[in-house]
């Protein structure tokens, strides 16, 4: 009755946003990394959602029927899933399909085949791998947002 | 008040599931049987109890994907924020030596949180004072040693500790937390877990400091937290088995005793119709089985002195929707009849002696008198030709 398998996982939606605009998710699979671009991010001025993905969690339910509450209301999106793996180019297929009017930064392989660069078309790329530094200050570039802004807390 | 809701759509929801759920009561109330209504009632609180319980097993246990969120960062780009938890161990020498250092770094806030861990116990029979002392006094004494002002703050909590954090993220908004507790739960501690509850939730650097009374403070390694973790989902699970046991009990012994009254109910109203019947039937005049009568021409004189047909007896006396025998010899060489349109009532009487079965199915006094032409003043006067049928 009280399963963790990952099965049970997949089929709950994640909890919706908590904090106010600009949230940017951060799709990483490794936590430390996740955590420092996180940090970036918010003393930036953005709050943040960080998700691993698909990664040992079975499938990601912004593929499936449910949708991703984060997703949905992020203002930007920075995926950095590593699309090795077909899960996560599935991951990255549903973003494009779900909210192709939500801005999205992927950091992308150097040597991508011809699905992942059709599947890139049209979003807004940095080569991996990217330092924190330049993942902010890509998504300062693509928002609009500034530091001597301040954080947007409103 | 915290709100049980995630989002509007989630509280719509809720509503309009609670309105449906009244919906079906109270149709089952009016349309079913009596004991129908607390059976609906028992089914919808039942779903509501397992909706319920989901929903928290899953915030304990983490089940739901582990997506981490925070705020924005608040102040200048060179000001930390450093939440700190803790309770049981806020009077551990390295603990405080800690806050010092952390309120000595520059551009450095440190917010101590006390959660005054209040057992649902202590909710239900109100005893939370004492705990909400004993927390502040612990953060009193920590901050007399660590000094307060406007680098280190402080603040108790009656709510559970990790929404008590949720609640810190949204007015301190730290950009580091740190909890400190023991190696093993204590009465009135902390649970170790909590770190990784706050690790899974929050976007932030997450330290746990872990005490062993009078040692220097430790941090446990990966294994070590997901053995807690581990343990802290075994728990909640036997927690919330037990309760939800519990739960069906109560709820099952609840269901039983209305199911109980309610048949108890009816078996009593059932019981007070029949001895009302009795009682009624009881106080009535007895009924002869079979009444004897006549028809007889110019039998009774009328007032005016002329004699006229008459039946011997025109006032009958039945129970209403029993049969009763009526043996009537017409003395006269036609057909009479005792007629009462209003009692369904149309006996026709041959000449001879001969048996008839009188039946009346309501109560009431109804008049009858008889259609064949015969004799027509007779026919017009109660206690000739006419009379009345009284059915009680």
């Amino acid at each position: 009755m009280f399963s963790s398998s990952s099965a049970a996982r997949a089929h709950l939606k994640p909890q919706p946003w908590r904090w106010s605009h600009p949230r940017v998710l951060v799709e990483h699979p490794d936590e430390a990394t996740g955590l420092a671009i996180a940090s970036g991010l918010r003393f930036a001025g953005y709050a943040v959602a960080i998700c691993p993905g698909p990664a040992g969690h079975g499938r990601c339910p912004l593929a499936g029927p449910a949708g991703c509450a984060p997703a949905h209301d992020a203002d930007l999106v920075v995926s950095s899933l590593g699309y090795e793996r077909e899960t996560a180019r599935e991951v990255l297929r549903a973003l494009r399909t779900h909210y192709p009017d939500t801005p999205l930064l992927v950091e992308a392989p150097s040597d991508m085949d011809t699905g992942m660069r059709e599947l890139l078309d049209g979003a807004h790329q940095l080569p991996a791998p990217a330092s924190t530094e330049q993942i902010v200050a890509a998504v300062r570039s693509l928002s609009g947002h500034t530091a001597d802004e301040g954080p947007a807390d409103a | 008040m915290r709100s049980p809701f995630q989002s509007e759509q989630e509280a719509f929801r809720s509503v309009m599931l609670a309105m449906l759920a009244l919906i079906a009561v109270v149709l089952a109330a009016v349309l079913g049987p009596t004991w129908l209504a607390p059976v609906v009632l028992a089914v919808v609180l039942g779903a509501v109890a397992v909706r319920v319980a989901q929903v928290r097993m899953r915030k304990l246990r983490g089940l739901e994907l582990p997506v981490k969120m925070a705020p924005a960062h608040l102040g200048s780009a060179s000001e930390r924020r450093v939440l700190v938890v803790a309770n049981d161990t806020l009077s551990e020498e390295a603990l405080l030596s800690e806050l010092e250092r952390l309120a000595s770094v520059p551009h450095t806030h440190v917010l101590l949180l006390v959660p005054a861990l209040i057992s649902p116990g202590a909710r239900l029979t109100g005893a939370v004072d004492g705990l909400l002392d004993q927390a502040r006094l612990r953060l009193k004494t920590a901050l007399d040693r660590v000094g307060h002002d406007l680098v280190v703050g402080g603040g108790i909590s009656d709510a559970d500790p990790l929404e008590a954090v949720e609640d810190a993220f949204a007015t301190f908004v730290p950009d580091e937390v740190i909890v400190s507790t023991g190696w093993e739960r204590a009465a009135n501690g902390l649970e170790p877990q909590l770190a990784g509850l706050v690790r899974e939730r929050f976007a932030v650097p997450v330290r746990h400091l872990v005490f062993e009374p009078g040692s220097v403070t430790q941090e446990p390694d990966k294994d070590t937290e997901a053995r807690y973790r581990h343990e802290f989902g075994e728990a909640a699970a036997r927690k919330f088995g037990l309760k939800a046991l519990a739960g069906a009990g109560i709820l099952a012994a609840v269901l039983l005793s209305v199911v109980a009254v309610v048949q108890s109910s009816e078996r009593d109203e059932a019981r007070a119709a029949s001895q009302a019947t009795a009682a009624q039937t009881a106080g009535l005049p007895p009924i002869a089985k079979v009444v004897d009568l006549s028809v007889i021409p110019e039998y009774k004189r009328g007032p005016e002195g002329e004699k006229h047909d008459a039946f011997t007896t025109t006032d009958f006396t039945v129970r209403a929707g029993q049969p009763q025998q009526l043996r009537i010899d017409n003395t006269d060489t036609v057909p009479h009849s005792i007629t009462a349109p209003e009692a369904g009532v149309k006996i026709v009487v041959i000449p001879g002696t001969h048996t008839y079965t009188l039946l009346v199915k309501q109560p009431g006094r109804f008049l009858w008198f008889c259609s064949f032409v015969c004799d027509e003043w007779a026919m017009q006067h109660p206690g000739y030709m006419s009379g009345y049928i009284s059915a009680i």
